[in-house]
């Protein structure tokens, strides 16, 4: 990696540490972690069971919530501070800085996922629970790069923690929506429904099926298939990379 | 939102456009690549308690019942609807189905489903339990849920060929179902006629006239020409084409 890009990825890390990131993921593993524990009080049957999906459902969402947070609020405080401006003074390709920002993101992300999958350890087998840990950090890398590619191309909080929102939401449903507009009961030779159904293969074409990463059931069910697994991976990254393209092109076309 | 001081397309490396362009190809074509998303009918596993929906529900019940009813609904729709419609289990669509009446009980999706929809399965101890489920629901609320149990009724009668499980169900209506409209509170005369039961569907439609409940004029013609039929039969009246008066 070049000297250049791996500096901006380290004082990336540095900046999260700094920001107390760290301390915000730690207190919220060991709060849905307390909380997993009151659940598994209450449940007269499959406590464990009970508790892991609680902790792995929860975590999910606050995790994916706290990393989308960190990327949108960094990047806009760069654009407000204006430190974005003196790095790009600098000899500096635009690419270095959306590669070194997106490792540095990236990095982020796998720790987020190692944290929240240490309890699931105890909680289900070790195996289930690293099959979770890179499924999730695979997941979070997508919501990472989406975060990244939202911020640089709309250059406010608001409209881009928005789009981040919707497409996560999207992604989570996507299978299901395609399975109920795929055959309706009625009204499937309309016009109307025949556009909807086009929009929604379409998008199906275009983003990633959020339901098949991180599944609770391979912690509480059966671990997944270590194919299935490798798929998730490679989809993943060919995903990232997409989002790391679409980034770099809006990237250069700014002006500032 | 394109500004003017957006620089162009030539400022970007030629290499972040490969990059862009190779990716977007590759990531169109895996997806395409992939099997469609395909619901089974064993997939269908039991609902969660009301009692747990409910605050999942975050305040919107009603929004969380129409969610689950197209959940369920993508169970079904599947290609050869017939087939999968045979393989669900329908003691869990039963389960479902009550759920959602449960988050919503206003709604009619689960019951015209259960009436028009799941109990149209060529097997008839399903198409029981589906106008069991039906009428089970209609002592809920009768106002709402009659015309459910008249189809349930038409249906027992033609395809079931079980007339005394029409005839409970008409009753059910006509004693019920205050405000249900005057020709499923009638059913039962007909069916009872129907059953040879002469004597009684003379007495309940006397009774129907004389209550004053009839109004429209041409249909009271008809009741009474039906009426004098009865009384003049004595025996076996001939099944009429149309029993029903014409709008």
């Amino acid at each position: 990696m070049d000297s250049r890009i791996a500096a901006i990825a380290r004082f990336t890390l540095l900046e999260a540490l700094r920001t107390r990131l760290g301390v915000l993921v730690l207190v919220t593993v060991l709060g849905l972690l307390a909380a997993s524990f009151f659940i598994e009080s209450i449940s007269i049957a499959e406590g464990t069971r009970f508790q892991a999906g609680f902790y792995a459902a929860s975590v999910r969402l606050a995790a994916v919530f706290i990393a989308t947070v960190y990327v949108l609020v960094s990047i806009t405080r760069e654009f407000n501070d204006k430190g974005l401006d003196v790095l790009l003074a600098l000899d500096l390709p635009r690419s270095h800085y959306i590669l070194g920002k997106l490792s540095g993101f990236l990095a982020i992300a796998v720790l987020i996922a190692a944290a929240a999958a240490l309890p699931l350890v105890w909680l289900a087998t070790p195996a289930a629970a690293l099959q979770w840990a890179l499924s999730f950090a695979a997941e979070l890398a997508i919501i990472v790069a989406f975060s990244l590619f939202c911020v640089i191309t709309f250059n406010q909080l608001t409209p881009a923690a928005s789009f981040v929102l919707a497409f996560y939401a999207l992604g989570r449903a996507l299978t299901a929506i395609r399975l109920m507009s795929a055959h309706p009961l009625s009204g499937g030779d309309t016009l109307s429904h025949q556009a909807i159904q086009f929009t929604v293969e379409a998008l199906a074409l275009v983003m990633p099926a959020l339901d098949a990463w991180t599944q609770t059931a391979w912690l509480v069910n059966q671990p997944a298939s270590w194919t299935t697994l490798l798929e998730l991976a490679g989809l993943s990254a060919l995903y990232v990379a997409l989002l790391a393209g679409a980034t770099m092109f809006d990237f250069y076309r700014k002006n500032f | 939102m394109k500004r003017e001081a957006e620089r162009g397309v030539g400022e970007v490396p030629r290499w972040v456009l490969l990059l862009l362009a190779a990716t977007f190809c590759m990531q169109v074509a895996w997806q395409a690549l992939q099997p469609r998303p395909d619901a089974r009918a064993e997939a269908l596993g039991a609902p969660p308690a009301p009692a747990l929906l409910r605050p999942l529900a975050l305040g919107e019940p009603i929004a969380l019942a129409q969610l689950l009813t197209l959940h369920l609904q993508a169970f079904d729709n599947q290609p050869g609807v017939s087939i999968p419609f045979l393989e669900l289990d329908y003691a869990r669509v039963v389960a479902w189905l009550g759920t959602i009446l449960e988050l919503d009980p206003v709604g009619q999706y689960p019951l015209l489903m259960a009436s028009q929809v799941y109990s149209q399965v060529p097997d008839t101890a399903k198409q029981r339990r589906m106008c069991e489920f039906v009428r089970n629901q209609f002592d809920r609320d009768p106002d709402r849920r009659w015309r459910w149990l008249a189809h349930c009724a038409i249906m027992a009668k033609h395809r079931l060929g079980d007339v005394r499980l029409a005839l409970s169900y008409a009753d059910a209506i006509a004693r019920s179902a205050r405000h249900a409209s005057n020709w499923a509170r009638q059913m039962r005369i007909f069916i009872l006629e129907d059953l040879g039961e002469l004597e009684a569907a003379k007495v309940l439609l006397g009774g129907l006239l004389a209550s004053g409940e009839v109004t429209e004029s041409k249909e009271i013609h008809f009741l009474m020409e039906r009426l004098k039929t009865l009384e003049a039969a004595g025996k076996a009246t001939p099944a009429p084409e149309n029993r029903h008066p014409r709008p």
